[in-house]
């Protein structure tokens, strides 16, 4: 019975890990060096990780406050934000960036606003920051939301009793429990945001330095010189691969750092 | 047990569902098909062409590709099953015609480029000499055909205008497009003030207005077409390419815009 299900999967696993395992298995040590000194690589991570930090900065400092209420409203208006939040999860990144284009473009809603005061969005740095915060933002949203749900209501009671105030409640009870489930999503929402590609490519556009993310690199480095393109998708790869390894263990090794350090 | 069955019911189900998919390519007696791939540019033209050889052989199917010529020419490096080629450029149609991919190729088209702007035309660009007065303006990228030649048309502009204003234009660039028509899009859409495109792609479109570059500095595109060395077809693809180079395709690439190849 077992193997038989195993027999099944197997084709399913094997697809899924087989496109990782090409990337790091095909290139030479030659073509690694050969892809990392294209032109367009350093400029490309360089803008990747910038962006990407600002979005998730962006999506922390708004995001858990939003968690928090929509773990602890019951109203149905927050049910009602808790399905918008999570529309981006469902809509197609290319559909997000042509109503990105919709909203912040030209002839979109806020266009002829922001252009009377000096603002353009599309083809720059922000555009793609925004759209990066829009298909990242629902991930940390909806872990830090259950994270908090988690939180015993009646320890937030006892703490306030104590004499906590309400934010310091917060700070000192409820963020500690919930903080490795806002460290989950903060992770999975950091790679989904620098890996973007469609909502970012349609709005921002591509121009090295300014907009050309690792992902847009790696589809205009395809087109001339396949090296650097299989050298940065080896390196998002591997953030990937890290970062899942990181959450896979970090909750054991907090805990095993605690218990060394013994009753503080 | 039961499950298991089910499932292995269903996977053989999506697999058949998937086989189904193949490209039907020589299985059919009656129709055969012929697979093109073309230069984004050229898509309008050879849409046209493609039904007037439908019209002409009844039975055989033209199925088209567009895409930027150097995207097109990484798919067939990697293997994609096609009978034709048309390039935007001699760089991408030469390298594949290095490697064995493509028997030969010969000249059948000319094309230039034109700034286009949008209708409303915000940044007032009346001629090429107003293009640093864009906010905004969108290019090809460096490997697409149509990027290739307006660098070329920079050097030009460079010898005539000065680095100045070349820097200047430069400096306008927001967005660097893997085709043509998205370089286009951008204007049509009303994002760029201004984008260099073939002048076949401004007067294929009422959405954007057309800005004539001087032929002293304009540049000429040369577009070449080619058969595919592992075509299973060699003597419809040469009946396709005849036809493309006959006066029929010549007065249906003119109508679009096209210069014809000889002189």
């Amino acid at each position: 019975m077992m193997s038989r299900t195993a027999y099944l999967a197997a084709p399913l696993v094997m697809v899924l890990l087989l496109p990782v395992v090409g990337l790091f298995v095909s290139p030479s040590a030659a073509d690694v060096v050969a892809g990392a000194n294209h032109p367009l690589f350093a400029p490309a991570l360089w803008l990747s990780l910038r962006t990407s930090v600002l979005s998730l900065g962006l999506i922390v400092v708004m995001g858990t406050p939003l968690a928090w209420w929509l773990a602890n409203s019951s109203s149905p208006s927050a049910r009602v934000v808790e399905l918008v939040v999570n529309l981006p999860i469902v809509i197609p990144p290319a559909v997000i960036g042509v109503g990105l284009l919709q909203v912040f473009g030209r002839r979109g809603l806020l266009g002829p606003w922001l252009e009377s005061v000096g603002l353009s969005v599309p083809f720059s740095s922000a555009a793609v920051v925004i759209a990066q915060v829009v298909v990242a933002a629902p991930f940390f949203v909806q872990a830090s939301a259950n994270a908090f749900r988690k939180v015993d209501d009646e320890l937030m009671v006892v703490a306030r009793t104590l004499g906590e105030s309400g934010p310091g409640a917060f700070l000192r009870v409820a963020l500690p429990i919930a903080l490795p489930g806002l460290i989950a999503g903060a992770s999975i929402a950091w790679a989904r945001g620098l890996g973007e590609f469609g909502a970012t490519l349609l709005f921002a556009g591509n121009m090295t330095g300014e907009t050309q993310t690792m992902p847009i690199a790696i589809y205009t480095a395809l087109e001339s010189d396949v090296r650097a393109a299989v050298v940065m998708s080896m390196l998002l790869a591997a953030v990937g691969v890290l970062l899942l390894v990181a959450l896979r263990f970090a909750p054991a090794a907090w805990k095993w750092t605690r218990d060394l350090g013994g009753p503080s | 047990m039961g499950m298991t069955r089910t499932y292995a019911i269903l996977l053989m189900g999506a697999l058949l569902v998937f086989a189904g998919c193949e490209d039907p390519r020589g299985s059919g007696e009656q129709t055969s098909r012929l697979t093109v791939y073309a230069a984004s540019s050229l898509t309008d033209a050879f849409r046209e062409i493609e039904s007037g050889f439908e019209a002409a052989h009844p039975d055989v199917e033209v199925a088209t590709n567009f895409a930027g010529s150097q995207v097109l020419r990484l798919q067939l490096k990697q293997g994609a099953s096609a009978d034709i080629f048309a390039s935007a450029n001699l760089q991408h149609m030469t390298a594949l015609v290095d490697s064995g991919i493509i028997v030969s190729s010969e000249m059948f088209a000319r094309n230039e480029l034109a700034v286009v702007v949008p209708e409303d035309n915000p940044a007032r660009i009346k001629s090429f000499q107003d293009l640093p007065r864009a906010d905004s303006l969108v290019i090809g990228t460096d490997d697409v055909p149509v990027g290739r030649y307006t660098r070329q048309m920079f050097e030009h502009a460079r010898a005539q205008l000065g680095d100045e204003f070349v820097q200047m234009v430069r400096d306008r660039v927001v967005s660097k497009e893997s085709n043509v028509r998205l370089v286009r899009a951008k204007v049509a859409m009303g994002e760029a003030d201004a984008a260099i495109v073939y002048r076949t792609d401004a007067v294929s479109s009422d959405r954007v207005k057309t800005v004539d570059v001087p032929s002293s500095i304009n540049v000429s595109a040369r577009y070449p077409i080619g058969l595919i060395t592992a075509t299973e077809q060699p003597e419809l693809a040469r009946t396709f390419v005849d036809y493309v180079r006959s006066a029929r395709g010549a007065e249906v690439l003119q109508r679009h815009g096209f210069l014809s190849e000889a002189p």
